[in-house]
Order: C-alpha cells, then structure tokens, then sequence
C-alpha cells in the first residue's frame, strides 16, 4: 500500500474512448489521465456526453472503443471480482442521490460497509454517524427516510453513503444543481475538504461556474466529441473555443457587474482563490 | 524494531501504563478492511485498566489510517474512560495527524446516541386498522369526487376531455382484448370439460351448455374480466398517477387552471366503466365458443344444436345481469386506481406499494360486490 501521494502517480486514465448512440458519435477519441489527489471538473455543453463519461468511467455503461484505466484496473477488460474489488475503492454520488428509498439514511449509508467491510458490531452506528458528520450531516438525520429530505440534505447523504468505504477517488455528477447558490457553495468546501484532508481524488461532472472557479484544481473541456481543453482555470479561458469564450464570457459579464457594485473585491477575491 | 514493521504480522498496538499517565504506540496499517482485526488488538491490551491516566499516543511506526480505523481507536480510547480532547499525539506524520484530529473533531461522543423506541404488537395492529380506516374514507372521498365530476359532466358535456378518453378507451379495452379473449376461452374450455366428466356419466350431455352458458355469462364472464381489468388497468392507474404525482406533473396540471379531476379521473374513470362490459361480451362469446368446442369434441353436440340449447337455457336476463354488473365493478376498481395513484408520497417505493395494494383492494372489492348483486339478484327472485 503506497500511501505517499505522489502526484505522477496516475488514478484515472481515459484513453481514446469513442462512444456511438446509433449513428450518432458522443465521444470521439477522448483521453485525459487523472493523479492521485486532484480536484478535477468535467464541462462541457449539453450533449457533449459527459455523464455518459462518467459511466463509461465507472464501468455503467461500455464505450463503443478505448480503454479506462480506474485505480490500476482496466474497467472494461477485467473478471467481475477485479471489477467488484475495485468498485470498493471508488464512490459515486448520482445527480439526484439515488438513496435507496426503502432504507432510512443511516441503513443507506450502511449498506456498502455491512456488505463489503468487517466491523466490530459496536463501531457501526460510531462509524455511520461519522460519515453522515464528514459530510455535514447531523446524526439524527440517520433515522430520516430519504424521501423526508430536502434536495441538498439528499446530496450530502448520498456523499455519506459514497465515503461509506474510505474511497480513493470519489465521482460526483452535477452536486451542486438544484441547490440555492449558499448550499452550493457549501458543498464546494466540503469537497475540498475531501480532497484536501482525506486525501480523496475528486473528479466532478458539473456546470456550476463558482463550483469551477472555486474548488477546481484543474478544468477538462469536452466538446466535439474531444478534449477541448485540459487545464488550470487559466490555460482553460485561454484556449479560442468558440462554446469555451461564451461559456466564461458569462461570468465576465457577472464579474464586471460585480466590480461595479462592489469595488472589484469579490473578482479580485476570486482570483486570488 | 525495525525489522519488527516489515513482517506482516506487525504488532498493531501496544500500551505502556505508567502511574499518572500512559502511552498508546500504534504501527502498521490502521484501514476499514483491518477493522475487526484492529479492535481485536485493542481489545487485548491494557486499554480497559486505563482509568484516568493521561493518555499519549505515539504514531511514528503508522504506515496508514483512515478515518474508521481512526474511530476505531477515539472510541475504543472513550469507552476506556480516557479524556479524548486531552489526548497527545506524538510521532505521527502529518497526513495522519490529520486524520485523527478531524475524526475527534466531528465524532459522537459515545453513548450520546438515545435508543430507539419500538412499537409493540398491540401498537402495530391498531395503526393498521387506523390506516386501513383512513384508506377507506379517502377512497369514499375519490368516490364522492368522481360522481361530482361525472355529475357536472353530465351540465356541461363539453368539457369531457375526448382525447383523453379516447387514450383510455384504447390502452383499457382494445389491448385488453387478446388476454381476456384466451382466459375465457380457456375457461369455458376447462368448465365444459369438468362438467361433461360428470354429466356424460347420467348421458345427461346437453345439460353441461345449460350450466356453462348460465355460469359464464352470469358470473364467470364478468367477475374473472373484472378480476383481469383490475391487475391490468387498475394497477396502470396507480402507476401512472404515481408517477405523475411524484414528477409534479400533476401539480403542473392544476398550476396551468386545468381541473385535475377532469383530466386525470374522469377520462380513466368512464373508459373503465365503458370498456369493462365491452370485455365481458368479449369474455362471453369466446368462453361459449370454448364450451362449444369440447362439446363437439367430447360430448357429440355439435355447434348448431349448441347455440340452438343456449338460446333455450338463456334467458337474457342472465346475459344482461352479467353485463350490468361490468360498469359497477368498473367504477370501482377505476377509483381506487386513481385514488391510491393521486395519495402515493414522495417516495418511489411507494408508487410499487400502492400499486399491489390497488390490485389487491380491487379483487377484493370486485368479489364483495358479486356477493352483494348474487344476493340482491336472489331476493329479487331475478
């Protein structure tokens, strides 16, 4: 077990996926590698097949050609018990949660430890309401049935539920849609604390522009069926893609706004960030 | 020492008591997957005589911890009677420094957790019946609904939503055709066969079309169509409304002025009431055409002296309260689809549960009503 993080080191590696619906061509050649302990978003418009990419990653859905590469383990060409050892490193949190509705909270977030780890009887509520506590829950929200829950408390569960296994790399599709900009931002932090403090690489599918300009350590541009660009915030505004320039432009619009109103310090805080 | 850490079996921890204080080493990997191993291991020490000593630990020889095995260890510190925010942590590396201090940042304390208070046998009887209560008046409410609804339709014909009706009449009765067609078919079938074992015995063979035709269309035809209907179309009202009712469909309905009864009960509601009797005659055409069968086959009737027999033993009152019991047992089944569809909650499991739920009351309650209209009809010496 290497627990020095060594940033060569290689957690997720795509190479040359092509992705066919019929005869229409989503992903045409995509490859991209991620180290161990980043803090990456996938954007791009709607339809450039970013969740598709995300389940390509994960082994939910097979690429017409090319490889994935997840914690040392080739999704698509390994046995189902490589496949099922290797899915206990990883956490997924779906777009609107997935809780398991039959379960409360706390059965949720149970269920992949009661089924993957051994656990001294005693430690699992401990355990269960630490894991609700890592992702900013209380732990009375454990005895609540997901349906109880608002949007965002459905979120963070089902981060509690993603952390259940102590994952190395954590995927995230669209966490922060549907949340109040508040709550969003929140979010951001708590997934920087992931990665930062628990060491946990991240890799987040969104469109949330402050999730991008806050937390991401580095951008991943799809489009065309490409990578359009792959890099810091700033190597990503640089790149002359016409659906990149509208993308940002966006928030240049915002921003001057912002230096109107208030003296440049939000925009100059946020280039600081 | 040092070669103590490269074998596997390294030894997880160790305590030094000494008279004020003690000293907890922990070494090797401290992961989830070790958890129970782990605990074993602390299990074994000195931790339970700690008593009030102040507690170090000294992390030096940790090669990894998470935050389970972390829990593992404030917990296991806690329960010992060992003051968790006066603990001292020595030697350890940074990363994992950091691990432990945010596990005792945002653990429980032990034993703050209260228990859970279950609900005993008498308890959960009760809560049924107030459900099975509260089921059965808010189905009378549907039902009290649906007839005001159908009423004003009745004042202004105009605002029957004909698509609508039209989707229903097509997805209830035509599609319902085939599978109503073969089990009647086969009923009368099975029906003519039994009953001819018996009556060929008696060489009474043209008794069995008097008993087939009288019990299939009386009874058989509409109580075995209705059965089909309800886990057919019943249980699609319930998951339609459900469905609709969990995407906020049917909030977008009443949002945009329209009358959700309207649009979603009485379309549902008359294409039930209009397609069961179409069913039953359905129904009783192949199950005579079933019992015609055998008994050209078995018992040497053959087609024509059949259909003359039927219309001897068939008053048509018989046919008749067959097909007049279809739009009762329409109406009902077609409220408590839509009535359990409209009260799923926000869950999707219950869209399943109200589902079996609508099938269930809906055979149950085509049955009652057959007992009622046999005894009704019986009195009325009909």
């Amino acid at each position: 077990m290497s627990a020095v993080p060594t940033p060569a080191e290689p957690v997720i590696e795509v190479d040359g996926i092509v992705t066919r619906f019929g005869k229409q061509v989503v992903h045409d050649g995509v490859s991209f590698s991620i180290g161990r302990g980043e803090l990456v978003a996938l954007i791009g418009g709607s339809g450039t097949g970013k969740s598709v990419l995300l389940r390509e990653m994960i082994g939910l859905h097979p690429p017409s050609a090319g490889r994935v590469q997840l914690l040392g383990t080739d999704v698509w060409r390994s046995t189902v018990e490589e496949l099922t050892a290797m899915r206990r490193r990883f956490g997924m949190m779906f777009q609107d949660g997935a809780m398991f509705s039959s379960l409360d909270v706390a059965a949720n977030v149970a269920t992949p430890i009661l089924e993957h780890a051994r656990v001294p009887a005693d430690l699992l509520q401990p355990l269960v309401d630490l894991r609700l506590s890592l992702a900013g829950l209380t732990p009375d929200v454990g005895g609540k049935m997901p349906s109880e829950l608002s949007g965002g408390m459905r979120k963070r569960a089902a981060i509690a539920r993603a952390l259940a296994l102590e994952p190395e790399v954590l995927f995230l599709d669209e966490p922060t849609s549907g949340l109040d900009p508040i709550t969003a931002r929140a979010f951001d932090h708590l997934l920087q604390f992931l990665c930062r403090d628990l060491g946990i690489t991240v890799l987040i599918v969104t469109h949330d522009l402050d999730t991008l300009l806050t937390i991401a350590e580095r951008i991943i541009v799809l489009g065309n069926g490409k990578v359009v660009a792959d890099g810091s915030i700033d190597e990503v505004t640089a790149v002359d893609d016409p659906w990149i320039k509208a993308y940002f432009s966006v928030r240049a619009m915002l921003g001057d706004a912002a230096v109107k109103t208030d003296g440049g310090q939000r925009a100059g805080g946020r280039h600081g960030a | 020492m040092q070669t103590d850490i490269l074998e596997p079996a390294v030894q997880a921890c160790r305590v030094e008591l000494g008279t004020t204080s003690a000293k907890l080493h922990i070494a090797g990997d401290w992961r989830l997957a070790e958890l129970s191993r782990l605990s074993d291991a602390l299990a074994a020490t000195a931790l339970p005589s700690l008593g009030q000593r102040a507690v170090d630990i000294d992390g030096s020889a940790l090669t990894s911890i998470d935050t389970a095995a972390a829990l593992l260890l404030l917990n296991r510190l806690a329960s010992a009677g060992a003051e968790l925010a006066s603990l001292s942590l020595s030697g350890f590396d940074d990363r994992h420094r950091r691990i432990v201090e945010l596990v005792r940042e945002r653990m429980e304390p032990p034993g703050a957790r209260k228990p859970v208070r279950r609900r005993g046998a008498f308890a959960a009887i009760g809560a049924a019946a107030i459900e099975m209560a509260n089921l059965v008046l808010t189905h009378l409410g549907y039902l009290g609904l649906t007839i005001a609804a159908l009423g004003r339709l009745v004042v202004s014909p105009a605002s029957l939503r004909r698509r609508e009706l039209f989707a229903q009449l097509g997805q209830t009765c035509m599609t319902a055709i085939p599978v109503v067609a073969l089990v009647m078919f086969l009923i009368g079938v099975v029906v003519a066969y039994l009953l001819g074992l018996q009556a060929a015995q008696y060489g009474a063979n043209i008794f069995v079309v008097d008993g087939v035709s009288l019990g299939m269309v009386r009874e058989f035809s509409p109580l075995l169509v209705a059965t089909i209907v309800a886990g057919r179309s019943g249980a699609a009202f319930t998951a339609q409304l459900g469905t609709m009712k969990l995407t906020e469909e049917i909030d977008a309905i009443r949002t945009l002025g329209l009358p959700a009864d309207q649009v979603l009960i009485v379309p549902r509601v008359l294409a039930l009431c209009v397609a069961l009797p179409l069913l039953v005659f359905v129904g009783d055409v192949l199950g005579l055409a079933g019992a015609a069968m055998v008994c050209a086959l078995m018992l040497d009737i053959t087609p024509s002296t059949f259909i003359d027999r039927v219309q001897d033993a068939l008053a048509a009152r018989h046919y008749l309260i067959g097909l007049a019991k279809a739009p009762v047992f329409a109406l009902f089944v077609a409220v408590i689809g839509c009535s359990m569809g409209l009260t799923v909650s926000r869950d999707t499991r219950s869209i399943g549960i109200n589902t079996t739920s609508t099938v269930v009351q809906s055979i149950v309650i085509v049955i009652l009503l057959d007992a009622f209209f046999a005894i009704l009809l019986q009195e009325l010496d009909l």
